[in-house]
């Protein structure tokens, strides 16, 4: 049967997929409704109010917490994405595909708290050994590399992320064509011009997706960052250190809706540019296909 | 890789210094990443193996070789906990796996081509809101005197609030739907690439009814994808500790929250055991899926 010959079973199906969708960000929705009362969840009256925005930003500790977010996401992206690229193109053209692709894409489905653990317990047992070493040779050059730092929680979240960005990737790259790259070699240019020319504009879309879903992840994430940072803080372990040990405040109900419009803003905005992109696309190919009128 | 070795190496012949440094220096650039996931993903997984079987001391642990931490797990209430968590683990794949592979099948059928990735992206919308921030959401959500009991009433549904939405095993449950689902939409929609869109066609002209063409047809088409979809959730039902941490109850213990536990006690031999029973696990199911239906089909789209 045709999905058009009965209009009315194809509608239903589509309200269920966006009732499906609904229901998913119900409760970030309701989140968002409760930051706005000034009252605070459960109350009775619903008075509006930016108050408990006002609070965070007037937070030194948060604000601190923001900046090494922001840095955490910026430094994990500008390695990830490159890295992701470059297995992509190693993917590419291996004989044997089954090792690189379970190798990059095992992290996908390792729970949180056992990647975190199994890397704290490795690290620490690395710096131990490191300092070890540093004795027997008579150095303490190697004495912080693997202490729990900025670095620790950048390794961690790579391995976290690098799967995301590797399928984005690879998923932009499956529509490019490798004579591509044999045409431009043959015209002399060399390894690195014929990516930059020729392959990178045409996969550009998913290298920036995959850089926003980094930066997203990266500043979502929580297990991974509490378990292997030093002693800094991140907007979520501050925020999820708060709703354990006080509850939900209005202050952390604002704070969660904040994370969740910055999320949001990023993804909408990409849907809305590739649209926008998409159609001036095609706008000038259709254009190009008009003949010319003299 | 075969147009960036032929520039490193092949030209020219092997002995010869000549070669740039550069140019010999490419090939590995490629294989940094999978040496990196080698050095910090691989190794460390395997090592927890190693370090699961150390000795305890009071803040850390010696080289040594006890299988204290395997008892102190298999011997105790962690396994019964560990158990209950796989059955309910098992529930939640069923339910994402019945709410959400019609919507990758319906988006696969029905939709034009060029608008199936769109669709697709609805679902990416709740995954990108931090997962801990939905999952404390639906405390508020699912409370007594929350949006779900409050609206229930109000429409005269029930008298009295429903207490066993939250602190309890359904509050897992719902919680691990409510984050996973997305999961099987995705990879349902890359198994459903395996299916192609005549098939559909084929099944209505044999008079194929819809019950059959989904068993006879679709399943065993798409199996790969929704195998690796099921695992995905089953695993991550086993890891997430926040889930039952903050909608669980008495008993609502996982896998992840075993370890995260053992970590706050200083017990790193007992979290190490436990991470090793979940990728044993974890590879164990792979392993069998791979066997049965080829996982690297899943792939296909891809390469």
């Amino acid at each position: 049967m045709n999905d058009y010959d009965n209009i009315w079973l194809h509608r239903l199906k589509w309200t269920y997929l966006l009732l499906v969708v609904l229901t998913l960000m119900t409760p970030v929705m309701y989140v968002m409704y409760v930051s706005f009362n000034q009252n605070g969840f459960g109350a009775n009256e619903y008075v509006f109010t930016w108050e408990w925005y006002g609070l965070i930003f007037s937070d030194e500790l948060l604000i601190g917490a923001l900046r090494w977010t922001l840095m955490l996401a910026v430094v994990v992206t500008v390695i990830t994405v490159p890295m992701a690229l470059l297995a992509a193109k190693y993917y590419k053209a291996a004989d044997n595909k089954l090792f690189p692709v379970f190798l990059l894409l095992a992290p996908l489905f390792v729970p949180p708290d056992i990647l975190g653990s199994a890397l704290l317990v490795f690290f620490k047992n690395l710096n131990f050994a490191l300092i070890w070493l540093g004795d027997q040779i008579g150095t303490s050059l190697f004495d912080s590399w693997f202490r729990l730092s900025f670095l620790t929680a950048t390794i961690g979240l790579i391995i976290y992320t690098i799967p995301y960005s590797f399928v984005v990737i690879l998923i932009t790259m499956g529509r490019y064509r490798k004579e591509q790259t044999e045409a431009a070699r043959a015209c002399g240019a060399n390894g690195w011009r014929a990516f930059w020319d020729i392959e990178f504009p045409q996969i550009r879309a998913g290298v920036f997706s995959a850089c926003a879903f980094t930066v997203i992840l990266v500043f979502n994430e929580y297990t991974r960052t509490s378990l292997l940072k030093g002693g800094f803080d991140t907007f979520t372990t501050v925020l999820i250190s708060q709703m354990l040990n006080t509850g939900m405040s209005p202050q952390s109900y604002a704070m969660s809706a904040m994370v969740s419009f910055v999320a949001i803003a990023v993804i909408g905005s990409i849907i809305l540019f590739t649209m926008i992109r998409a159609e001036s696309l095609s706008r000038t190919a259709r254009a190009k296909a008009e003949p010319v009128m003299s | 890789m075969a147009d960036l070795s032929s520039s490193a190496g092949g030209a020219v012949p092997a002995g010869t210094d000549k070669t740039p440094w550069r140019e010999r220096l490419a090939p590995w650039a490629f294989r940094a990443p999978l040496i990196f996931m080698v050095a910090f993903f691989a190794i460390p997984m395997a090592m927890t193996v190693v370090f699961s079987v150390f000795e305890r001391t009071m803040f850390w642990m010696e080289p040594g070789f006890t299988l204290f931490s395997y008892e102190n797990f298999f011997f105790s209430a962690r396994l019964t906990n560990f158990l209950n968590s796989m059955k309910y683990s098992l529930i939640s794949v069923a339910i994402c796996f019945v709410f959400g592979f019609p919507i990758a099948v319906f988006v696969r059928k029905s939709i034009p081509e060029v608008a199936q990735h769109r669709v697709v992206l609805l679902f990416i919308l709740p995954f990108m809101v931090s997962e801990i921030i939905r999952v404390f959401a639906l405390r508020p959500v699912l409370q007594r005197n929350g949006l779900v009991n409050t609206t229930l009433m109000d429409l005269g549904i029930i008298d009295e609030p429903i207490t066993a939405l939250l602190y309890t095993h359904t509050g897992v449950v719902i919680g691990e739907v409510l984050s996973f689902l997305p999961f099987i939409v995705f990879s349902g929609f890359l198994a459903m690439e395996a299916v192609p869109k005549y098939i559909f066609e084929v099944c209505d002209d044999l008079g194929v009814g819809p019950w059959r063409r989904f068993v006879d047809v679709i399943l065993p088409l798409a199996a790969p994808g929704i195998f690796a979809g099921s695992v995905f959730i089953f695993v991550n039902g086993l890891g997430v500790a926040l889930l039952p941490n903050i909608l669980g109850g008495a008993g609502a213990v996982n896998a992840g929250l075993i370890a995260t536990q053992a970590i706050t006690a200083l017990d790193f031999p007992l979290a190490m055991a436990v991470s090793a029973i979940m990728m044993a696990t974890l590879t164990t199911l792979l392993w069998i899926g791979h066997k049965l239906f080829d996982l690297t089909k899943i792939l296909t789209p891809l390469s």
